[in-house]
């Protein structure tokens, strides 16, 4: 592991002389990536080694090694399968959790602008948060059926309390000096929101809508494994029930990586709508 | 000499607090006053009153003649923690006031360019709050009052937060602004070597409740070169020792006494 990446130093060394820094950059950048990855490398060894040397013949078909797995993906790959369920369950995930962004951003600004709106509901809400989304899919069944209705209204109650609490806070932890000061600048109430307490509450809000879009995959793949005929959810109980394990595990860490992109990808979006804020890390 | 803020009679009460007691003031137009008292004297509130952000429970408070009837453009507050929009450059924060007046984009642009070259701050138009000093911020914070011309500038303890020497360096420009502008500061402070270096008049506020113990015409010549060792300096400021001295004295027994 170490030979590999220290091999690019090696080789750029003599030839970056006459401009030292840069190679020296890059040996920090690479020395960083390496940190940063260590523990999922070693992690990945480890799925890949013990189950080929050190578990029995029978447990190690439920636990076949991570490059059988890898092979499996790439299987779904070809066969266009992953692709297939991949966009039944981004296409559910981001329904709901578009109609519950377009819901409880403008819901809770106006319950955060009335303050005793906001205390008379926040027990509620923090009783409503506090529900696993998970334990009402046999209300939303019942009450829904079985199809894309149900699953997709899972989505939404599960994305729509993080995103309406963070903008309730949002709103509510505006700095009172800067109310104060625009005040005196003889700012009207509507005029107030939307230059002060609007952009204020901005960073605060986006933090609910990123966690919004984790819990939009978390929540959909498991409400996917009971009655559907598509999705990652489906895959990856299908694949279990017709003993495929390679593909089930397959299924599992496609389900993974989507969710880091999910999640790296609203951070950067984070980043770029808050350049105002000092950096928290260089 | 016209008088551009009057104070007549003006009490303020919070609950079961006098925070001001029958306070009568003028301010002549284009004067620079500075106002002291021990902490607890209701300085901040006589200022939250005069830019309108509170009303008093009886008296009036006037500009211009005119009894003041909530915040207004013909003001502009400055306050000790800067209150800059961290999510606008300095040259947006200069912008703001201006907004949904009568400037187009262009304009607007225009003099905030200039009024933060007025306070020095030429290049650092498109920076953030957070990307620059204290002193900075609030040379910012100056400029953005200043942008929209009110007639009468408020500073609450704008210089408390910065260091001997910055404050000093603004102090000086704040005195280089005033005589260029003409404009009528009140100024609160609770340093009596900044009151007496910046105002030509200091007004005194005893301990709670706060009432106008005295108000000092101070006498400088012209404030050139290094003011604060002339000897004219150290009797003003002695003056205002002895008046502050008991007010400050009650201040704290006051407090013993409300903490034991």
């Amino acid at each position: 592991m170490t030979t590999t990446l220290d091999a690019p130093t090696v080789h750029t060394g003599p030839a970056a002389r006459p401009v030292p820094a840069k190679p020296r950059r890059w040996t920090k950048k690479l020395t960083r990536a390496v940190h940063a990855s260590a523990a999922v490398v070693l992690f990945a060894a480890l799925w890949e080694l013990v189950p080929r040397f050190v578990l029995d013949e029978s447990t190690r078909t439920f636990l076949p090694p991570l490059s059988e797995d890898l092979q499996a993906l790439w299987g779904l790959v070809l066969d266009g399968q992953l692709a297939e369920h991949l966009l039944a369950s981004i296409g559910r995930s981001a329904a709901g959790f578009a109609i519950a962004v377009a819901a409880a951003v403008p819901l809770g600004l106006l319950i955060g602008w009335y303050r005793p709106v906001a205390r008379f509901l926040q027990p509620l809400l923090e009783l409503a948060r506090n529900t696993a989304a998970l334990a009402l899919l046999p209300v939303f069944t019942l009450l829904l059926g079985i199809g894309e209705l149900s699953k997709v209204s899972l989505v939404v109650y599960a994305c729509v309390w993080p995103v309406l609490l963070n903008t309730i806070a949002g709103v509510h932890t505006v700095d009172p000096l800067l109310v104060k000061a625009a005040r005196s600048l003889g700012l009207s109430s509507p005029r107030l929101f939307r230059k002060v307490i609007l952009p204020s509450a901005v960073p605060t809000v986006f933090t609910g809508i990123r966690m919004a879009a984790s819990y939009s995959i978390l929540v959909l793949v498991a409400a996917e494994m009971v009655g559907a005929k598509a999705g990652l959810g489906y895959l990856i109980n299908t694949t279990q029930v017709n003993f495929q394990i390679p593909r089930m595990y397959a299924g599992i860490i496609a389900v993974s990586v989507l969710g880091v992109l999910v999640n790296q990808g609203f951070v950067a979006l984070e980043r770029r709508f808050s350049t105002w804020r000092p950096k928290e890390k260089a | 000499m016209t008088t551009k803020i009057g104070i007549r009679s003006v009490t303020k009460t919070f609950g079961a607090l006098t925070a001001l007691d029958d306070v009568s003031l003028d301010i002549a137009d284009g004067t620079f006053l500075s106002l002291v008292g021990p902490s607890g004297s209701g300085k901040s509130t006589l200022l939250d009153l005069l830019g309108g952000l509170a009303t008093p429970t009886s008296g009036e408070v006037l500009i211009d003649g005119e009894p003041v009837r909530g915040p207004g453009l013909d003001r502009g507050v400055v306050f000790q923690q800067y209150a800059l929009f961290p999510w606008r450059t300095a040259r947006a924060n200069v912008e703001f006031g201006l907004e949904g007046g009568r400037l187009g984009k262009r304009q607007r642009a225009e003099r905030a360019r200039e009024y933060l070259s007025l306070v020095g701050l030429s290049g650092f138009e498109d920076r953030y709050p957070h990307e620059l000093s204290g002193g900075m911020k609030q040379r910012v914070a100056i400029a953005r009052s200043l942008a929209y011309d009110p007639a009468v500038l408020l500073m609450d303890e704008p210089f408390a937060a910065l260091d001997a020497q910055t404050r000093e360096q603004l102090q000086d420009e704040l005195l280089r602004i005033w005589r260029r502008t003409g404009k009528t500061i009140v100024f609160v402070t609770h340093g009596i070597d900044e009151a007496v270096y910046l105002g030509q008049q200091v007004a005194v506020l005893t301990s709670r409740p706060g009432r106008l113990k005295a108000v000092v015409d101070v006498d400088l010549g012209d404030r050139t070169g290094d003011v604060r060792s002339d000897p004219a300096f150290g009797r003003q400021r002695h003056r205002l020792w002895e008046l502050l001295h008991d007010e400050v004295r009650k201040a704290a027994e006051h407090e013993r006494s409300a903490v034991g």
